[in-house]
């Protein structure tokens, strides 16, 4: 494994802990959750008597929310192992390629997802030039899909420590 | 150990009263009582992680799909914790309930989270010995 490694570095070991694994699956769980009271605070705040103006979320400001979520379930329901084409006892029945058009099925709808936030900051809030308490609201949907992206991102790290962790754990 | 068993149950059921009391406080201070939905948060945070724990098979290394159990229910774990915090911030910022109130609820929330967990952590720990 020692021989295998690519990069000067290498990991530090409180990375391949179950403690690190665990806090950060924990960690994406909470940031996902952020992401999705960020966007219903900004669809409650746009029902309440502090909004003064007249533009509401829709349900087009839930839209890209909803794809980003979609294409994080996507990434991350595919199993990791059948990735690489090295193991070739998978190869052969083609679950390797499989796996990487589901995996950029995922990526393209979390993509999709953050491109749509900003879509709809700027066609609803920026081009109009909706005034500041207003703004908020598209200022959130972007913050929402961002936070999407960072928790599948942390997620997807952590399930890449399991291999070794099962490894230690078998022996 | 029983001695120490039973301090620590004293303080932490003393410690779950204070933040029944925040919370109810927070609620029935202002006459809105939505911050009563932080303690139905925090009481079913663990109930994820619990049932995902008896659905997985921690023996089988084979297949990991019972670390993505496991891995499931602290991802909803941790959704619930976030929530807890988040809906009084939520309330307030729209409004629904006062400041005051927010901070209550979000003290008193972490107190009743912080007694269940440690709760299980007693638990699991007289288990092994």
């Amino acid at each position: 494994m020692e021989d295998e490694r690519l990069w000067k570095f290498s990991k530090p070991d409180w990375l391949n802990s179950v403690w690190a694994r665990n806090a950060g699956v924990y960690a994406a769980g909470g940031l996902f959750s952020a992401a999705f009271y960020v966007l219903l605070d900004s669809a409650v705040w746009s029902k309440s008597p502090s909004n003064g103006s007249d533009v509401h979320i829709t349900f087009v400001d839930w839209l890209p929310f909803i794809f980003s979520s979609l294409g994080m379930l996507i990434i991350n329901s595919v199993e990791k192992a059948r990735l690489s084409a090295d193991s070739f006892s998978y190869s052969g029945s083609g679950v390797a390629w499989k796996a990487r058009v589901v995996l950029f099925l995922g990526f393209a709808a979390l993509a999709g997802g953050m491109a749509g936030g900003v879509t709809v900051f700027v066609l609803k809030f920026a081009v109009p030039g909706v005034k500041w308490p207003g703004m908020n609201m598209g200022v959130e949907n972007v913050v929402a899909n961002a936070l999407v992206g960072l928790s599948s991102v942390v997620l997807w790290v952590s399930q890449n420590m399991e291999d070794e962790y099962a490894y230690n754990l078998a022996l | 150990m029983p001695q120490a068993g039973l301090k620590t149950i004293i303080a932490l059921s003393f410690v779950l009263a204070v933040g029944f009391l925040l919370v109810i406080l927070s609620c029935a201070l202002w006459k809105a009582y939505y911050p009563l939905l932080v303690v139905a948060t925090y009481v079913l945070a663990p109930v994820p992680n619990w049932i995902c724990s008896h659905c997985a098979n921690p023996d089988d290394f084979v297949e990991s799909s019972g670390a993505a159990v496991l891995d499931l229910g602290r991802f909803c774990t941790g959704f619930l914790v976030v929530m807890g915090l988040a809906l009084p911030v939520i309330l307030a910022h729209s409004q629904i309930i006062e400041v005051p109130a927010m901070i209550m609820s979000v003290i008193g929330g972490l107190l009743i989270y912080g007694t269940i967990i440690s709760f299980a952590m007693f638990f699991q720990e007289e288990q092994e010995f």
